[in-house]
């Protein structure tokens, strides 16, 4: 029987472009003030580019529209679209970093992500400490983190570092650490956007394997941001591709 | 060390020069107790309030119940405070073998309390600030300046008896004002104490936690789009 992980239901992601706050409380007074005077607005944002999503008349940026799937536990899937197609926003949505302006994501068991670069590293604390942080994060024991430290260090390759800030890691350093933190602590769904880009050929083969033994012996469920190569293509159950924020076909 | 730097500051300039009334207090314990109690709150003010801006590594890659970052920066400084207290109680403790004569009381029951009415302010007014300094990052700025202004309507270097008449009611409405004269006047045994004015301070402190954490779980949704 196969299990659901997680379920979207008709999400919809809107960036007002027109509405956003300078970001200041001093120009914002001095918006309010101009407008009180019949002046023009001093910080209006530029003015929007009419193709693609924008819709000029309201200034709405439409991220994401109507989207919703399943994933199955135990799947690998892969997310494709080029840049701005909403891959990224949907995936911090799925990680409940930020919520969707309408819809719902239903999701059972713990998320961690790999978004961009670095997985919530804190850039003070050392290697060490920031797997224990992760470990913290996703309701894990000490001891359990403990057992995993070792593996973590073996396959990320920075067990010399491991007592440095990593604000002083290289960014090959950096990803290959978050990458071996995210697959080795316990949790149900891995989200991985970009994160094989870094890392060099030989790591990035080391990843997909891991990532291939992770859904198929640990019945972990993988999404992965993939832009059409192959190797990655071979091994995805699954493929949701965004065209403009739209879902195209599965 | 602030604290100790302060005191020092304080008695020179407050006690020495200006001879503001202490209740009959002695003046570095007096001046003491004040300082530890306002400088957990305006430190636990100050920490909270930039808590997204500060924390934005790990909020824009992880999920986890934001609360969970001021009620650290909370506790944390609870472990400082008690320390501190732990120092006050020394000093009580010396100045009482020297002769001086102290007043402590049964309200030193209530010191539980206090603690927690001070925590609960401290946390819910810097949870609503860091919802505030999430839109508007410039209100940092502000803020270490409604600090140092609000110090000086809490009695931290006067007492509260000492307050001009027709700007005590202003004093009043500072929620810290009744749990710092608690503080004093349980240990100390002079100084103005009465339930209303706790039970006052107890109320307006609910009302701010409440308002704060409905403001943070508000903007801790959407912040990531806006910073």
């Amino acid at each position: 029987m196969t299990k659901i992980a997680i379920k979207a239901e008709k999400i919809t992601k809107a960036y007002f472009t027109d509405k956003i706050g300078t970001g200041t409380i001093t120009r914002d007074f001095e918006r309010w003030l101009a407008g009180i005077c019949g002046k023009a607005d001093p910080y209006l944002p530029a003015e929007p580019n009419p193709e693609n999503n924008f819709n000029v008349s309201q200034k709405i940026f439409w991220a994401l529209k109507n989207i919703s799937f399943e994933i199955n536990q135990g799947e690998v899937v892969g997310l494709a679209g080029h840049n701005g197609a909403g891959k990224s926003t949907l995936l911090k949505i799925l990680s409940r970093i930020t919520t969707p302006t309408s819809g719902k994501i239903i999701g059972t068991g713990r998320i961690i992500s790999l978004l961009e670069i670095g997985s919530g590293f804190h850039p003070e604390l050392t290697g060490r400490e920031n797997i224990h942080l992760n470990g913290a994060m996703l309701g894990m024991r000490k001891s359990e983190i403990k057992r995993e430290m070792d593996a973590i260090l073996f396959f990320a390759e920075v067990e010399k570092y491991i007592d440095i800030p990593v604000k002083r890691y290289s960014s090959g350093m950096y990803t290959r650490l978050a990458f071996s933190i995210a697959s080795h602590l316990y949790s149900d769904v891995l989200i991985v956007d970009e994160v094989l880009a870094v890392g060099d050929h030989a790591f990035q083969l080391k990843c997909i394997d891991k990532l291939k033994s992770l859904s198929r012996d640990e019945g972990k469920t993988i999404i992965l941001v993939s832009h059409n190569s192959e190797n990655i293509k071979s091994f995805c159950h699954k493929e949701i591709k965004l065209i403009n924020g739209q879902l195209s076909c599965q | 060390m602030a604290s100790g730097s302060a005191l020092a500051v304080f008695t020179l300039i407050f006690g020495t020069l200006s001879k503001i009334p202490t209740d009959g207090i002695f003046r570095p314990l007096f001046y003491l107790s004040g300082i530890i109690m306002w400088n957990y709150f305006a430190e636990c003010l100050n920490r909270t309030s930039t808590v997204f801006k500060d924390n934005s590594m790990l909020f824009e890659k992880v999920y986890f119940p934001r609360l969970i970052i001021p009620i650290s920066i909370a506790l944390s400084l609870l472990f400082r405070f008690s320390i501190q207290l732990v120092l006050l109680c020394t000093g009580i403790f010396i100045f009482h073998c020297q002769g001086t004569h102290f007043q402590g009381n049964r309200t030193i029951v209530l010191l539980p309390v206090i603690t927690l009415l001070m925590a609960f302010q401290g946390l819910g007014i810097g949870v609503l600030i860091a919802a505030l300094t999430a839109k508007y990052r410039d209100l940092t700025f502000l803020l270490a300046f409604a600090i140092q202004l609000l110090m000086y309507a809490t009695p931290v270097i006067y007492p509260l008896s000492a307050a001009p008449v027709n700007l005590k009611w202003l004093i009043l409405a500072n929620p810290m004002t009744a749990v710092v004269e608690t503080f004093r006047f349980s240990f100390f045994g002079s100084g103005s104490f009465n339930w209303i004015n706790l039970l006052g301070s107890a109320v307006t402190t609910l009302v701010l936690l409440f308002a704060g954490l409905l403001a943070f779980h508000k903007a801790e949704k959407n912040f990531i789009d806006t910073l």
